[in-house]
């Protein structure tokens, strides 16, 4: 594959109160991949992208995204944090969740209007949420409000896509729509970045994967990559994981 | 009603907005007692201000006791982050300390200076129109009143500049900080006004009050509305009821005006905590029992789904084979029966086309647990709304 390097991560390391989460981490991930990032609890996945996305300041190392710093690239990228990570009682429509995605290309103190509210409508079409557009977000099921998230980050349209845990909690029929966006979201070009559980679902659903656990074990295509042996490095015990060919 | 009356209830409903705007989000974001930790540990930097100036009202005795404010957020942060103690602990550390420091320094000094912890502790609203503010040689009007006004203005004007990013970082910090809204400046930005609100409400009416008049009000409207521009204006018009209110209460009683204010913001919040239509307590009692009544509704219509023979569904059979006592029974047999579900023959109950259609897709959203089926029996039903 000889596409560009969409996100470029070099010599990385984070600590929280001085202990290394994230170790000296060197990582290129091409444009056009659906990539999942694997690795056992503590194993500083969301850490990974919370760095890249500049939530969290590292103690060295640097990130780059098209070959220029974060800063001046956000419009490129869109961000799905994990679920739990907010208060779902806050007083809000799924609507008005999803036009907070529409924030970012606004900047400070300009107001959404109509364009942008027309966009968030589309995404939330584009999810399946536009009957529960005016629902209070704590009325909505765990998988409804996942998707309320997924349609934030589509109306960034945005080019790099970073997603925490987004199958965590949802029931299937929304994780085969989930997944079913995403490869739709590859298709169109885009980049799509998932910290991702489910071992058995990866060689089905990625076609790229990062193995992490506090080191970077490995990274490539799942074909050449995703075996036992990586399996084994990361988790520390012996896995065995069939892989559909 | 007097000019004097007048000027009291306009100072104490201006405190009352100024209040309710910072408190919303405190409120949102978890972090109501910090309000009560600045309340407190301004009063050094009132103190120090105050030796200054000699002048209660200057802006810089109110700049200096903001700049003591934001000391307390950022030590009360400094103390949790060292992952010692707990942030509820760190700021019962911090704020006693520093109030403690400043009665010190009242007490060291107090024969030179009209500042007393009681005043400090309640205000005196009544004195408020006393001192007045003179330009030129033209009164215009209390001092106070000019105060709290500009803060209000100041406070209003950065409200509708940055509602979207209060907004966003309050609820999702993780994606404010990706979309390059520095949740850190805007945290220190309400920390600022908070404080500044705090400090110039104080004078009027006092550290008790000022905490009350953050909280008590948005607390009571989160309970209310599912949005957040509905929950600004609720809370503002409860600290604004709740001022006008406390003070003709205060007036009747010959009371600390102070106190009443804050008696009305605690009636107007139980009045709502059990009233509230679809939060309060006894609309979730009546949610819980009307859930209560369709679960054994559903549970009734299973079973003569599930049995055809008469003997399982005569009404007799029915009280002592489904395990419920006799009063429930007839509860549920008369709603399924007004509902038009069953029909009852010679006391054999059996299912209705409405009946039939209803329990298919019931059992059909159990199973599935797909939502879209059942949007339209959500209306008629409570059980389906999660």
């Amino acid at each position: 594959m000889e596409n560009k390097i969409a996100v470029k991560v070099d010599d990385l390391t984070v600590a929280y109160n001085y202990k290394p989460v994230l170790w000296d981490i060197d990582l290129e991930i091409p444009e056009g991949v659906l990539m999942a990032i694997v690795g056992p609890n503590g194993a500083g996945k969301s850490t990974l992208i919370k760095s890249i996305l500049g939530i969290l300041k590292p103690i060295a190392g640097s990130v780059s995204i098209y070959d220029e710093p974060y800063e001046k690239q956000r419009q490129l990228v869109a961000y799905v944090p994990q679920k739990g990570s907010v208060d779902w009682d806050f007083p809000t429509t799924a609507l008005d969740v999803v036009m907070m995605g529409t924030y970012g290309s606004l900047g400070w103190i300009k107001r959404p209007g109509q364009k942008e509210k027309k966009e968030a409508l589309e995404a939330l079409e584009k999810v399946g949420m536009l009957p529960f557009k005016n629902r209070q977000i704590s009325q909505l099921s765990g998988g409804q409000q996942q998707r309320i998230f997924l349609a934030r980050a589509l109306v960034q349209n945005a080019s790099i896509y970073f997603m925490d845990e987004p199958f965590q909690g949802v029931d299937a029929s929304t994780e085969i729509a989930i997944i079913n966006i995403l490869k739709a979201l590859r298709k169109a070009g885009k980049t799509v970045i998932v910290v991702h559980h489910d071992l058995q679902t990866v060689p089905e659903y990625f076609d790229w994967v990062t193995f992490l656990n506090v080191k970077k074990i490995a990274t490539g295509p799942v074909k050449d990559i995703f075996n036992d042996d990586n399996l084994t490095k990361t988790y520390g015990i012996n896995y065995k994981v069939s892989i559909q060919e | 009603m007097s000019s004097a009356q007048l000027e009291i209830q306009l100072i104490a409903s201006l405190v009352a907005i100024a209040c309710a705007i910072p408190g919303t989000f405190l409120v949102l974001r978890k972090m109501a007692m910090i309000s009560d930790a600045i309340s407190h540990s301004i009063l050094p930097g009132i103190v120090i201000g105050f030796f200054i100036t000699q002048d209660l009202n200057s802006p810089l005795l109110i700049l200096l006791a903001a700049v003591t404010g934001i000391i307390t957020v950022i030590l009360v942060e400094y103390i949790q982050k060292t992952g010692l103690v707990k942030e509820d602990t760190a700021i019962g550390l911090v704020f006693p300390a520093l109030f403690s420091i400043g009665v010190i320094m009242i007490a060291k000094n107090a024969n030179d200076v009209h500042l007393d912890v009681d005043a400090v502790l309640l205000g005196e609203l009544a004195f408020a129109p006393f001192d007045r503010l003179i330009i030129s040689g033209v009164d215009v009007g209390p001092k106070s009143l000019w105060i709290i006004g500009t803060i209000l203005l100041i406070t209003i004007g950065l409200l509708f500049a940055f509602f979207k990013e209060l907004k966003v970082s309050t609820f999702d910090t993780g994606l404010a900080a990706s979309l390059g809204f520095s949740p850190v400046a805007i945290h220190y930005g309400l920390m600022t006004v908070s404080s500044v609100t705090t400090v110039g409400a104080f004078d009027a009416v006092g550290a008790i009050l000022v905490v009350a008049l953050m909280i008590a009000p948005a607390a009571t409207s989160y309970l209310l509305t599912n949005e957040l521009k509905r929950m600004l204006i609720y809370a503002i018009c409860f600290g604004v009821f709740s001022a006008i209110s406390g003070y003709w209460v205060a007036h009747w009683l010959d009371a600390s005006i102070a106190g009443s204010i804050t008696t009305m913001l605690g009636f107007l919040f139980l009045a709502v905590y059990l009233f509230a239509p679809n939060k309060g307590v006894i609309a979730v009692l009546y949610l819980e029992r009307q859930q209560r009544t369709e679960v054994s509704l559903l549970t009734f219509l299973l079973h003569l789904k599930n049995h055809t023979e008469e003997r399982e569904r005569h009404v007799n059979h029915l009280n002592e084979h489904i395990n419920w006592q006799k009063v429930r029974s007839k509860t549920v047999l008369d709603l399924a029966h007004k509902n038009n579900m069953i029909q009852l023959d010679k006391n054999i109950v059996s299912l209705t086309e409405k009946g039939e259609d209803f329990t298919s897709q019931a059992i059909d959203y159990i199973i599935t647990n797909q939502d879209s089926k059942i949007e339209h029996m959500k209306d008629d039903f409570f059980l389906f709304r999660g």
